[in-house]
């Protein structure tokens, strides 16, 4: 599938497919509030430099490598970094988890409701409320949820595995191992642990 | 001898008779006084815990770069109550110095903890908070305010009360009760005779009604009975179930009933009952914080809640209150300096426009509809719930204006149809489906009909999104696809011929889906509806969110469905929201009166429409805002703030709608007359301009979703769906398809061309039917 994508885009570019921008280039749109889309709003994120393995290598192998490691797979469009919580967020989650463990689980709803209302467009958010709803019993709430992620963090893999992983431990709790895998198996392919 | 005989047997006799009758009188006063007993006790307990429902608005969060001006929050702690104030140094204080704010939060029991009072400095730059911060200068990510009481759900016969225990009675309330109406409370025993003779007299020399007889015991019995006659039997029962009160309950105990019964006021329907809502009624805020001049009046008022009401004749009220306060001087209840400068104070009762507890009727309707599903009446009339909701007071209140203020201004226009209309206004957070502003007639504060949950109206247009969706979701139809505008008629099964028609009547040939659907062009929709499958429209209908799926006629297509504004809110939620479905809520969460959670409609999505077919469509509406039938909205809106919509006009004109969502707010306009007569407006000239307004008044942020993993970008033209490139043409638009998605290329201009002649607009050479359809766009 990695590679027909890449043949895809290798087409398209040189193409000269123009402007990936979905809107209007004019004015970059002000990120009030909580729109952005799973981005911190003001400060410009750093994209952290995520160690990931060389294709091929094991961990362990010199890094002197003899065959030239095929090039890491442009995207169509640029990876969105990593969402990350405005402190408010931050501080309403670190309550909500609290709450958790405590077992205050409509304490903790509350809180991540909260949180909700000042970024309703994060997707770790929704992937804390999906891990609420597995507390609650609440299984396929969970994976709506871990899905409701999915469709926020395009292009951030991190934020993606993590969803997987929730829908994954959803599917598998419900007893459907095959999905289950396939998902934890996407989530592996996102961001190895 | 014989005679003295028979005189004693003659008193014996009366002596016996007499005894008879003593025990008849003394078994006839136990019956009495049993059943009356009976009755007064049962009373005096059972209404001991009738508590209504205290409904809450969504609460204020607070954290550092929040878009807030120090202006709007001092507006939002003013509605909360909170006094302006030097010190600043209580519960329900602030002061305001520029822009920093110090404020004194006060105490709440939430939902999932008791918030305990606290005090916070904020300051504010350039419309933001740029620092929250405690009592001891550390910063605080979040922080939230008291929400604001909405209104209660009382029973039927209208009583309404906020019950308040002893701890948060001021002490001077029940010293000033007992001064002014009951000077021997502690010591009485249910009745005081003295007194009824002392009052006595003491009307006769005033020469006007200045004290009562009753006791507040005698007085609390009364309110317990809805019957208001004073006849002697009355006010013999009434002496007999005080002295029994009395003796079964203590002197604490009948104090707090009473004041938590007494009658105080009348809100319409709602009768005021008890000092803690009267506190609200007249004041705003709550009983503990109110200042002796405020305590003073409101045992005024107890003598005649009408004829002392303080809004409608407050001269007597004044007097009265001051009589109450030289009363308490007198008695020694306060200080003579403390009386006199009460008496230099002015009434303070709060405005009759948002009496203390805002009056929003069309959401609490919504909000009892919503928990009579999992709760009883007397559930929620009777056990003293707390519910927390969804409403943003703020929001509903600049939608209140918006609205009235576009109705006023059609009221003036020229066409007489356009006068006098109704209107509605639905506000949600599509994300999470929270119903944040509701407001049911044009006159938002009256509670009558609410046309936001019961007017089913033909939503015209508003349906058309729905159709283009089922098209794009069977996986034949892409939005640079060719659908036929062109006539159709249809034989209907009872045999009548249907011919629609379009808006400007002419039929404009093949044209794409994304133009049929941004002119809202009624042919080609039929066209496109019958080739998709009536039936796997109606579905749609129902897995965006529409409780039953519409009946399967072919004018369901043109939006001949009728629905309320909450239905179509519901389907558009749907859209707004990357097709995730959120059943729409009102309530958060309900507490029981010991503040334990219950039973409350939970946050729910679930995956309803395909995602890329739903993002199509989003990105389609898009442009029904840029050069659609919705761009005249766009005229004043900030140019960053991208909006999608859908414009809806029924048959005749008789109804004007309009949906359309940012990235964080969904706005359901409707506009039309009770009577259902015409009102020569359209989707775009009667709601869109409401939901204009409102749009440009409110904190939003722009419509910005994330394109799905399978989809690209690619540019074609706006007429013949055919690929092109950016540079050519004005006719050319990016729109999502799916990878790989095969699409006609357009014949002259190839996407990578580069412009030769910069002046002509128009590369490529037109079809004729080009040149008509875009002169025939371009008219308004």
């Amino acid at each position: 599938m990695r590679v027909l994508r890449c043949l895809l885009v290798g087409v398209l570019l040189l193409n000269g497919a123009c402007s990936i921008q979905p809107f209007k280039p004019e004015s970059p749109v002000a990120a009030t509030g909580g729109a952005a889309q799973g981005r911190a709003a003001g400060s410009a994120p750093e994209l952290e430099s995520v160690k990931e393995p060389v294709p091929g290598m094991l961990p362990g192998d010199d890094l002197q490598i003899l065959a030239p490691a095929p090039m890491p797979l442009p995207r169509e469009r640029p990876a969105a970094p990593p969402a990350t919580l405005k402190p408010a967020s931050q501080a309403l989650v670190n309550q909500a988890q609290a709450q958790r463990r405590k077992g205050d689980l409509p304490g903790a709803n509350v809180s991540l409701e909260r949180a909700l209302r000042i970024e309703p467009n994060n997707p770790l958010l929704w992937i804390e409320m999906g891990r609420l709803r597995m507390d609650q019993g609440n299984l396929p709430q969970a994976e709506s949820m871990g899905r409701k992620a999915l469709a926020m963090s395009v292009g951030d893999d991190r934020t993606q595995a993590e969803a997987w992983r929730l829908i994954g431990e959803s599917l598998k709790a419900r007893g459907k191992n095959p999905q289950a895998e396939e998902a934890f198996e996407r989530a592996r392919e996102l961001a190895p642990l | 001898m014989a005679r003295s005989k028979r005189s004693r047997a003659t008193r014996r006799r009366w002596q016996r008779g007499f005894a008879i009758l003593l025990l008849l009188l003394l078994i006839a006063g136990t019956v009495i006084v049993a059943v009356l007993g009976h009755r007064i006790t049962s009373q005096f307990e059972g209404r001991r815990w009738t508590l209504p429902a205290r409904v809450y608005a969504q609460p204020l969060d607070l954290y550092v770069g929040q878009s807030l001006s120090a202006e709007r929050f001092t507006e939002e702690l003013r509605r909360l109550g909170y006094l302006a104030s030097e010190a600043a140094d209580r519960p329900g204080t602030y002061r305001r110095k520029g822009g920093r704010v110090d404020v004194q939060v006060r105490e709440f029991r939430f939902s999932d903890e008791l918030q305990p009072a606290q005090s916070l400095r904020l300051d504010f730059k350039g419309g933001r908070m740029s620092s929250l911060r405690d009592a001891q200068g550390s910063d605080v990510p979040v922080a939230r305010l008291d929400p604001l009481l909405i209104g209660s759900i009382f029973p039927t016969h209208g009583e309404d009360r906020i019950v308040v225990s002893p701890s948060e009675v001021p002490p001077l309330l029940p010293e000033a009760l007992k001064a002014v109406e009951d000077r021997k409370f502690d010591q009485h025993f249910g009745v005081d005779p003295l007194a009824i003779m002392r009052a006595l007299f003491a009307n006769i020399r005033a020469g006007q009604v200045e004290q009562g007889g009753s006791t507040l015991t005698q007085q609390l019995v009364k309110s317990y009975f809805l019957d208001s006659r004073r006849t002697l039997r009355r006010k013999a029962e009434e002496a007999v179930m005080a002295i029994i009160l009395e003796a079964r309950f203590d002197k604490a105990d009948i104090m707090n009933a009473y004041i938590n019964e007494i009658y105080l006021g009348q809100d319409g329907r709602r009768a005021v009952h008890g000092f803690g809502l009267a506190s609200q009624f007249y004041f705003g805020k709550p009983l503990n914080e109110l200042d002796l001049h405020e305590v003073s009046l409101l045992v005024a008022i107890v003598r005649g809640p009408s004829y002392y009401d303080p809004r409608r004749h407050p001269e007597r009220a004044l007097e009265r209150r001051n009589l109450v306060l030289r009363l308490l001087a007198e008695q020694r209840v306060v200080s003579d300096e403390q009386a006199e400068a009460a008496a230099g104070r002015p009434l303070g009762v709060t405005g009759s426009v948002r009496r203390g507890g805002s009056f929003f009727p069309a959401f609490l309707d919504l909000v009892r509809r919503q928990l009579r599903r999992d709760y009883r009446e007397e559930d929620l009339t009777e056990a003293g719930l707390t519910v927390f909701t969804t409403l943003d007071p703020l929001l509903q209140e600049k939608a209140e204006a918006a609205l009235a203020a576009e109705l006023k201004r059609q009221d003036g226009s020229k066409r007489e149809e356009a006068h006098g209309l109704e209107g509605v206004v639905v506000v949600t957070s599509p994300q999470t489906g929270e119903v944040i502003a509701m407001i049911g007639g044009r006159l938002a504060s009256m509670d009558g009909f609410n046309r936001a949950l019961d007017a089913r109206r033909p939503i015209g247009s508003l349906a058309k999104p729905v159709v283009y969706l089922t098209a794009l979701e069977s996986g034949a139809f892409t939005p640079a696809s060719i659908v036929q505008d062109e006539p159709v008629q249809l034989k209907l099964p009872g045999g009548q011929l249907w011919e629609p028609n379009n808006f400007d009547r002419r039929a404009n040939g093949p044209v794409t889906i994304v133009e049929a659907l941004t002119r809202s062009l009624n042919l080609a929709t039929v066209n496109l509806g019958l080739e998709v499958g009536l039936d796997r429209v109606a579905q749609t209908f129902e897995d965006l969110g529409l409780e039953e799926a519409p009946p399967e006629y072919p004018s369901m297509l043109l939006g001949a469905v009728d629905l309320s504004p909450i239905d179509v809110a519901q389907i558009y939620n749907t859209l707004a929201n990357g097709g995730f479905r959120s059943p729409l809520r009102a309530v958060r969460a309900v507490v029981d009166e010991d503040g334990q959670p219950l039973r409350a409609p939970e946050l729910e999505v679930t995956q309803a429409a395909s995602a890329e077919a739903v993002y199509a469509l989003d990105r389609m509406l898009i442009e029904v805002m840029e050069r659609g039938t919705g761009r005249t909205a766009r005229r004043q809106l900030p140019d960053s703030l991208v909006v999608a919509g859908k414009t809806g006009t029924s048959n005749d004109y008789r109804d004007s709608w309009f949906a359309g969502f940012s990235g964080t707010h969904l706005i359901v306009v409707w506009v039309g007359h009770d009577d259902n007569s015409p009102t020569a407006l359209t989707g775009t000239t009667g709601a869109l301009p409401v939901w204009t307004k409102l749009m440009a008044s409110i904190d939003t942020s722009a419509f910005e979703p994330l394109m799905p993993e399978d989809m690209e970008d690619r540019w074609v033209d706006y007429y013949t769906g055919r690929e092109t490139s950016p540079i050519c043409a004005g006719s050319a638009l990016s729109l999502p398809f799916m990878i790989g998605a095969r699409l006609e290329a357009s014949e002259s201009c190839l996407p990578g061309d580069a412009v030769e002649d910069e002046t002509d607009q128009l590369l490529q050479p037109s079809p004729p039917d080009a040149v008509e359809r875009r002169r025939r766009y371009k008219q308004p």
